[in-house]
């Protein structure tokens, strides 16, 4: 059953590298590559002076809140074209300090825009039985993944093929469709697997009993669930990061001889599983293949002043920002379930509800933003 | 202690609800969030008979989306980018905008519903180092007359990808027969207090579907206003 959700995934996969910039019917007809010099030339008018727009305003607090973070994104942005620029003109040690100092606070705020994965890797984090330190991991292997997908498509289409602005757009504008339809995937994937977990727990104890020792070792009439020691359990082994390959997961478990009493939250390992390098991959995966908007402006900004190098650093120096910030994000969901944990008090009922409504609610919801981010790239491209 | 199903349900749904609330405030934020910043003037073109006939739009773009936008499109490669090697740029920009409106929503006294506007007559892209601009004509299906009653021209993007704000300096131009006793002005931005829920309200859910209307509390107005006689 998992392989076949793997090959469904790598399915999906392979379609969306292969996939033309018509795939998804989403992008604009690309414009014809045209091979010719690459960088582009400054083309110097020293007359011209660019306008400068007053500040934008919103209506109430919440509007003048808006207001500043969007002015603050904006002198931001432009603090970067300057230190772009900088290691042109000025001293270049300094230079490339400050460019990676803004970088990384461009990320940090930058990731709280869509797209960077904290929706999805929250979910995840929460729906399984993640820790924190694994919460972490998985941000920052997605934002290395987005980085990597970001230099990749500059490399490839400006570099190699000195395309065009419009046709980049619309590559990248498909590979955000193809994250967000892998989003939707990697979300039924997973709640699948749980509803999975879930109907074998809660099938009639005539069929457990039958199922023997090769089956769910899950018996609710024989168990005292104990969550507060399970979570150290997991907390205690979470931080090693074994590489187990749990192909076979679906029978990991704890192997409980009739009448014994078990202290481990058995019965929210069988529904999200144990730590899955595959499920990981998959979110990660999903989530990466998006290049990160401001990533692919700043690559292309610094391609056009000839230091791609600096573009590189920066992209990956703003990676570790936006990973920082999804981090943080997943920490306080984490955080949020071991709250909604206590609240129970040693309530066994009480944990498995918590679990049983994070292990689904997570999956879902990854589905549905998946889904709804999908639809929504497939509607008419923007124009700029 | 034994789990029992109604007990589960009841809880299950609570948290379920948690779990949701928690994701949600996670990706609230996410829709102040420009990526393009476009610098607006705006021409107002009155007809002989004094009534309106266009909108010319001219759009100044940051730095960063003008190296995007501009890149590979120097085709004769003497580092000068002409309107004719823009020309494809400005064809996608004007057709796409298409189906946004044209970011331009002109409103005819109180109602709601934006005018209906034709296809752009002209359009083209200059750029001058750092930056392009893209210059459209927009004509009104119908032209519009403003003395029975004020007209207003937003312009935003509702998805707010892209920030528009008028220029400090000449953000507004009359050109043609502008009826007696009618003044072209920029709306100053006031602060309105019941406008918070809304925008918050908004914060939260329009980050998630196509029919987003976040950008709209951006929206910057040029009103046309007539004294009566």
């Amino acid at each position: 059953m998992l392989a076949c959700f793997a090959l469904v995934i790598g399915i999906a996969c392979a379609a969306a590298q292969a996939a033309p910039p018509s795939a998804f019917g989403g992008a604009p007809s690309a414009s014809p590559s045209t091979p010719g010099p690459s960088a582009a030339a400054p083309n110097p008018s020293p007359a011209f002076s660019a306008p400068q727009a007053a500040p934008l305003h919103a209506p109430g607090l919440v509007g003048a809140f808006f207001s500043w973070v969007v002015d603050t994104q904006q002198t931001m942005q432009r603090e970067l074209a300057g230190g772009v620029k900088r290691l042109k003109t000025g001293n270049r040690f300094a230079a490339a300090v400050s460019l990676a100092g803004l970088s990384f606070i461009y990320g940090v705020v930058h990731a709280l825009g869509p797209g960077h994965g904290k929706t999805v890797i929250s979910s995840y984090v929460v729906a399984n039985e993640e820790t924190v330190r694994r919460g972490v991991m998985i941000s920052f292997i997605a934002a290395a993944i987005q980085a990597m997908t970001a230099v990749a498509v500059i490399s490839v289409f400006a570099i190699a093929l000195n395309a065009s602005g419009l046709t980049i757009k619309a590559w990248s504008l498909q590979l955000e469709s193809a994250s967000y339809a892998l989003i939707a995937l990697v979300g039924l994937w997973l709640l699948v697997g749980q509803l999975r977990g879930l109907w074998r727990r809660w099938r009639p104890a005539p069929a457990l009993a039958a199922a023997g020792a090769g089956g769910p070792q899950i018996d609710f009439d024989d168990h005292d669930h104990e969550h507060g020691h399970a979570h150290a359990h997991a907390f205690a082994h979470g931080g090693h990061s074994h590489d187990h390959d749990h192909d076979d997961h679906d029978h990991h478990g704890h192997h409980h001889d009739p009448g014994e009493v078990c202290h481990h939250i058995v019965d929210a390992k069988a529904v999200s599983g144990p730590m899955s390098w595959r499920k990981i991959m998959a979110v990660v995966f999903s989530v990466g293949i998006r290049p990160c908007s401001g990533a692919i402006l700043v690559l292309i900004f610094a391609l056009t002043q000839g230091l791609f190098w600096a573009g590189v650093a920066a992209t990956f120096a703003m990676a570790f920002g936006t990973a920082l910030t999804v981090a943080a994000l997943a920490t306080l969901a984490l955080g949020s379930r071991e709250l909604a944990l206590r609240l129970g008090g040693k309530s066994g009922a009480w944990a498995d509800a918590v679990w049983t409504a994070c292990a689904i609610g997570g999956a879902t919801l990854i589905l549905l933003f998946g889904a709804t981010l999908f639809a929504a790239s497939l509607g008419p491209a923007r124009p700029f | 202690m034994q789990p029992t199903a109604p007990q589960l349900g009841i809880r299950r749904r609570q948290f379920g609800c948690l779990c949701a609330a928690v994701a949600l405030l996670a990706s609230s934020p996410a829709s102040a969030h420009p990526h393009v910043w476009a610098t607006v003037r705006s021409e107002i073109v009155f007809g002989p008979d004094h009534k309106i006939t266009e909108i010319r739009q001219t759009w100044t773009f940051d730095e960063f989306y003008t190296a995007m936008a501009i890149q590979g499109l120097d085709t004769n490669g003497d580092g000068v980018y002409s309107k004719e090697e823009l020309a494809p740029l400005a064809k996608v920009n004007v057709e796409s905008l298409h189906e946004f409106g044209y970011f331009t929503f002109v409103h005819f006294g109180d109602d709601n519903k934006p005018l209906p506007l034709d296809a752009p007559k002209d359009y083209w892209v200059t750029y001058e180092n750092p930056v392009s601009t893209l210059h459209f004509t927009l004509p009104l299906k119908t032209p519009l007359d403003p003395r029975p009653r004020p007209v207003a021209v937003d312009v935003y993007d509702p998805t707010f990808f892209v920030a528009f704000g008028f220029a400090t300096k000449d953000p507004v131009k009359v050109s043609g027969a502008l009826p007696a006793g009618c003044k072209v002005e920029l709306e100053k931005p006031d602060a309105d207090a019941a406008a918070d829920a809304k925008a918050l309200s908004e914060a939260f859910f329009s980050q998630l579907g196509p029919n987003s209307n976040f950008g709209s509390q951006f929206a910057q107005t040029v009103n046309v206003t007539c004294s009566k006689k």
